[in-house]
């Protein structure tokens, strides 16, 4: 009996499989998947940015629009890891807090006017003046101001000695056109925006998307080559289900963030390429210390910051929902960032049993109620959830839009918050544990030993003393608990099968070097 | 059943026992006969018991802790599946937590905001719709123009911006339910007790110097409950129906507390793959509000056998 | 008719007023606005600017007395979020939840009214019994759920209808009747009630006697007295739609009003909120004065009224 019932549900397993695929399969066989006839390639991501500006807005959907728009001084190139020159051609450290770049001659924004000089400068003073509203002076702190010393010469003063700054001009600093933007302003600029980059945008519509179309005229000695694609645009799509949905019936070319579940069952559709990795991006719960976000806060408390990293599964997430390669993290920083020490982070295993315990010696024998927020892959903040109340830490989830979040995070008013950080692909410690502990406004900490630490590894030219120092912080930001590292996160990437695409591990697609097959 | 001959035996010793046994059938007899004969309303009420009474014995009847959660175990398939296991027979969900236990704990917050929120909501349309229908004139329009105010509201935007704002929870869902849901009750009980302010009964209450909340209370009330029994269940089927709405958009009952709604909302991801997770809670709700409307349509039929209302 | 009527109108222009209040209080409950505006990384001298310059420093009479004059000439004031008109966003939804609406509608109406006739017609058989459960279990089933099911029927397994997005009219399809059907219920059980008030009347009765056949007295006379008060029902349910379509625009993805709410509400970004809670208020007010109208026209006893 059993084996016929085996046999039966076998069978009917079977069917709805097969079902499924053969709607996947008839739904790509029809001539809705003409993108690749149209030239155009429809990528969908789930975060809408609120301003295109690379300086007005956090998200990882505005690096990558950035990337296709405008271009930086300096090229890191993606396999290599070498620094080439893009819009700069040469650049040498005057004194180690100034740096002079020559500029590229003959290129032009997408409007037709000539890049040079005064675009650099004016770009740099913008951002960091205070009525610029930029929301990512993480990137910008470290620029005093930018001076023009000839037509194609500029020198960038910095507040200290800065190792990173390098590494910072060849990610999220792109150059913007100085007398365009005077004269729209930033709400225009928002709207219409232009750039150097491989592509132009032609239409920016609020929590719908971006349209862009290639820029013929982009400068042939780019070191990112030329862009081969007709058109690209970037739809937003919040659930991945609709995503995976909609990347099945040809709607879409393009989707990430795959749940690794839905990862595996796109796998097996035809006409569907599916390539997965580890990336930078960490996964962590941060931890109200100083407790600001009520007045007996038990997070003041540090057997309670501890309890919370013994109380959550790591491993578990890891292996189990992030999946693709994903592994736990202890560090406040990502293994392959300079300066990133793991032999002085506490390992804080999987231990409910001791997370009790401290909870207890802490004077909550039957826990406590508190709350977390978070805005993205709910499934792992709810993961948290339930592994902090199976020790009594009933935290009530407050799902919002990054934005909001971040608002009540800077203010304060957050006890825990689930947030991930990919630090803009920079791969120097300085772009996450400086951007959580260094006083600056994602510093809720505020402890003045790691602050000094950390502006002392930051300023630094010599690398002993940098690692030496960021070792130091690392083993307090651990030792304190003052946040929990969780996992890295790994990416999974859907696409049409006629795309000829390259994901990197720093999480940033390159439209511009994608084509058809 | 003994035959009975239907002559004019009254005086007779054979006459009083024939009186004995036909004695009149009380109000609340002859009504409880209709009940029990209406189909729907005996369905619908059997299969609210069963509900309610896995809602009270959860503890007991649930295989597994509802938040005890396992991601090495997650999306097992139920048991009619290849995979599935005696272990967990409805499968597990997307952290590994038993679906049976999660539904019949997901039981209990239904059952318990439809109660809850049906009470709040049954108060104050029904204070406000009595109020109107006895005193009429400025009272009346003063309240009609309240009720049609809130009927100009989109009742899930303004439930989704207020919960919004104060965080979304079982306590907040309730409040605003109840807050949000009182129309119908005062527009019914205005047009009852509109039909009763001009009842003999009621004149003579007056005349006998009743105070004006007595008459209330203890006249007009008693003989407007039927009706109000009818909105109550009603109710009680649109406010678990809401709640579930809200917490499917996020902003009811939050992870990890059981909730049908909430269990929707969850499965979506995978309801492509694995529908059962989405198909048994949904299945869950339109059963529950079903056995509601069967018992509050019987219960209308029973007190106005013309089928029409 | 003439006096009915104004006195109704005179009612929706006070409810029109007393929404435009209560909507106006949702903005200023979230918080401090100049906070909001300014930004988190602005200083307490930024933010009293902003507050001066927008005016948030006046009685809140006054700022409501400015919203209203702006928003009667559909000006909305900005998104928080982004920084553009919240007309312009309105606008661009617009079209799309009306377009939904009027197809569920349409759909509704078009199952519940014959539905509703032959159910009274053959009243207390089996066809008057499956109309009902019909109906009965329309109303039981959350509409989200019904919503992706049939995603999981339609659009999944058999392949017939896209699963999301607002393109192509076959995108309309699922959504609508995911819309209408809970409305179609109620209508049907009005339509069936209508019919069998008619059909029992004396007007009726005597039509008979006057030897017209049966299916002419039935869809001459009785059919349009009955369809009277469902058509009225029928402005009021699409005001309901209007109103109940953020559900449905989420489960398919439909960049419609109800979503605009939603993304709004999700991201704190009170301006576009209460632009929408009053926009959809004003339609319902709307249509239930164009009910009103359409039942002073068509029923004769309200017109001598």
């Amino acid at each position: 009996m059993n084996a016929k019932k085996n046999v039966t549900h076998k069978t009917l397993t079977g069917w709805a499989r097969g079902a499924l695929l053969l709607a996947g399969a008839a739904a790509i066989s029809s001539p809705a998947l003409a993108n690749k006839a149209n030239d155009t390639l429809v990528y969908a991501s789930d975060s809408e940015v609120e301003n295109i500006s690379q300086y007005h807005n956090n998200l990882r959907e505005g690096v990558i629009l950035a990337h296709l728009i405008w271009d930086t001084l300096i090229y890191r190139d993606p396999k290599t890891g070498d620094y080439k020159p893009q819009l700069a051609t040469a650049w040498k450290w005057e004194s180690p807090t100034a740096l002079v770049l020559d500029l590229r001659q003959g290129v032009q924004f997408q409007n037709g006017d000539k890049f040079s000089a005064d675009d650099v400068v004016f770009t740099f003073n913008y951002v960091v003046s205070s009525e610029s509203k930029a929301v990512t002076r993480q990137n910008t702190d470290w620029i005093k101001s930018a001076d023009k010393l000839g037509d194609y010469k500029v020198r960038i003063n910095l507040k200290q000695p800065f190792p990173a700054a390098l590494e910072y001009l060849a990610g999220p600093l792109p150059i913007y056109p100085g007398a365009y933007f005077k004269k729209v302003g930033l709400d225009g600029f928002a709207k219409a925006p232009i750039g150097t980059g491989p592509y132009k945008a032609t239409s920016v519509t609020p929590g719908q998307g971006v349209t862009m179309v290639k820029n013929t005229n982009y400068f042939k000695d780019s070191p990112q080559g030329q862009p081969k694609i007709g058109n690209i645009k970037f739809v937003i799509i919040p659930d991945p289900e609709t995503r995976s949905a909609q990347l099945m019936t040809g709607a879409v070319d393009w989707i990430w963030r795959v749940p690794a579940d839905q990862a595996e069952s796109l796998k097996s559709t035809p006409k569907i390429s599916v390539q997965s990795g580890e990336t930078m991006r960490v996964g962590f719960v941060t931890i109200d210390a100083p407790g600001s976000s009520s007045p007996n806060s038990p997070f003041k408390d540090l057997r309670v910051r501890q309890a919370v990293n013994y109380a959550i599964n790591r491993k578990g997430i890891a292996d189990n929902l992030v999946r693709g390669g994903s592994k736990p993290v202890y560090t406040a920083c990502f293994r392959t960032q300079f300066g990133c020490d793991a032999k002085v982070a506490i390992n804080y295993d999987y231990n409910p049993a001791k997370a009790k315990e401290l909870l207890t010696a802490a004077g909550y024998p039957n826990g406590f109620d508190t709350d977390i927020y978070a805005y993205r892959e709910r499934e792992f903040a709810e993961a948290i959830i339930g592994d902090l109340h199976k020790v009594g830490i009933r935290a009530r989830l407050h799902y919002m839009k990054y934005a909001a979040l971040q608002v009540e995070y800077r203010n304060g008013k957050t006890p825990l918050t689930f947030q991930a950080w990919g630090s803009f692909s920079m791969n120097d410690t300085s772009a996450f544990a400086g951007v959580f502990f260094k006083g600056g406004s994602d510093d809720i900490t505020k402890d003045p030993q790691l602050r000094q630490w950390l502006e002392a590894a930051d300023s630094s030219t010599d690398p002993a003393v940098r690692k030496a120092n960021y070792s130091k912080a690392l083993e307090s930001i651990s030792k304190q608990a003052f946040m929990a590292p969780l996992f890295s996160y790994s990416t999974f990437y859907a696409y049409n099968a006629q795309l000829k695409f390259q994901g990197y591990p720093d999480e940033l697609p390159r439209f511009y070097e994608a084509s058809w097959k | 059943m003994t035959t009975i001959s239907t002559s004019p035996l009254s005086g007779s010793p054979a006459g009083s026992l024939l009186q004995a046994t036909l004695k009149p059938v009380p109000l609340w007899r002859r009504k409880l006969n209709r009940m029990l004969g209406h189909r729907g309303l005996v369905l619908g009420a059997a299969i609210l018991a069963i509900i309610v009474l896995a809602a009270l014995f959860a503890p007991l009847l649930a295989p597994h802790d509802p938040y005890d959660q396992n991601v090495a175990q997650r999306l097992i398939p139920p048991i009619w599946n290849a995979q599935g296991s005696w272990e967990h027979v409805l499968g597990t969900d997307k952290l590994g937590r038993d679906y049976l236990s999660r539904l019949i704990y997901g039981a209990r917050v239904s059952l318990i905001i439809g109660c809850a929120a049906a009470l709040i909501s049954g108060l104050i349309g029904t204070t406000l719709g009595v109020l109107a229908g006895y005193f009429g004139g400025r009272v009346d329009a003063l309240i009609s123009y309240i009720i049609t105010t809130r009927l100009s509201m989109p009742v899930v935007l303004v439930a989704l911006a207020m919960a919004s704002l104060v965080g979304g929870s079982l306590k907040v869902v309730i409040i605003l339910l109840g807050l949000l849901l009182w129309d119908r009750f005062a527009v019914v009980t205005r047009s009852a007790t509109q039909q009763l302010r001009d009842a003999e009964f009621i004149a003579a209450a007056k005349a006998i110097g009743a105070s004006t909340p007595y008459i209330l209370v203890r006249e007009i009330l008693p003989n407007i409950m039927s009706a109000l029994i009818v909105v109550i269940t009603l109710e009680m089927a649109h406010a678990i129906l809401l709640e579930a709405t809200l917490s499917f958009l996020g902003l009811g009952v939050q992870p990890p507390t059981p909730s049908w709604g909430l269990m929707v909302s969850e499965g979506k991801s995978y309801m492509f793959f694995k529908p059962w997770v989405i198909v048994i809670p949904g299945l869950a709700l339109a059963i529950l509000v079903l056995a509601i409307n069967l018992v509050g349509d019987g219960l209308r039929d029973v007190n106005a056998p013309d089928g029409r209302n | 008719m003439l006096i009915y009527l104004l006195r109704r109108l005179a009612i929706a222009l006070c409810v029109a007023v007393t929404v435009s209040i209560v909507s106006f209080s949702l903005l200023h409950m979230s918080g401090d606005l100049a906070t909001a505006i300014a930004g988190p990384e602005s200083s307490a001298a930024q933010v009293e600017a902003i507050r001066v310059q927008f005016g948030l420093d006046r009685p809140m009479v006054t700022q409501y007395m400015d919203w209203l004059g702006k928003a009667v000439h559909l000006d909305f004031g900005k998104s928080f979020y982004f920084q553009g008109p919240v007309m312009e966003m309105v606008s661009e939804r617009l079209p799309i939840t009306m377009k939904l609406g009027g197809i569920a509608l349409l759909l509704a109406i078009v199952v519940a009214i014959p539905l509703g006739v032959l159910a009274a017609i053959y009243r207390d058989t089996w066809l008057d019994r499956v109309a009902l459960v019909i109906a009965v279990v329309g109303q039981a089933m959350p509409s989200f759920w019904f919503g992706l099911s049939l995603i999981l029927i339609f659009s999944v397994t058999l392949h017939w209808l896209p699963v999301a997005g607002n393109e192509s009219w076959e995108n309309f399809v699922l959504p609508a009747i995911a819309l209408g059907y809970y409305a179609m219920p109620a209508m049907m059980r009005l339509t069936r009630a209508g019919m069998l008030d008619v059909l029992g009347s004396d007007y009726i009765r005597t039509a008979r006697a006057k030897g017209l056949s049966k299916s002419k007295v039935i869809f001459k006379h009785a059919l349009r007295n009955a369809v009277i008060p469902v058509v009225a029902l029928a402005a009021v349910e699409l005001g309901f739609m209007l109103g109940g379509s953020v559900v449905i625009e989420s489960v398919y993805s439909m960049q419609g009003l109800g979503q605009l709410a939603w993304d709004a509400i999700s991201r704190n970004d009170y301006p576009v909120v209460q632009a929408v809670v009053l926009i959809i208020a004003m339609f319902y007010i709307g249509l239930t004065f164009l009910a009103d109208v359409i039942n002073a026209l068509l029923d004769p006893r309200i017109r001598t009224r």
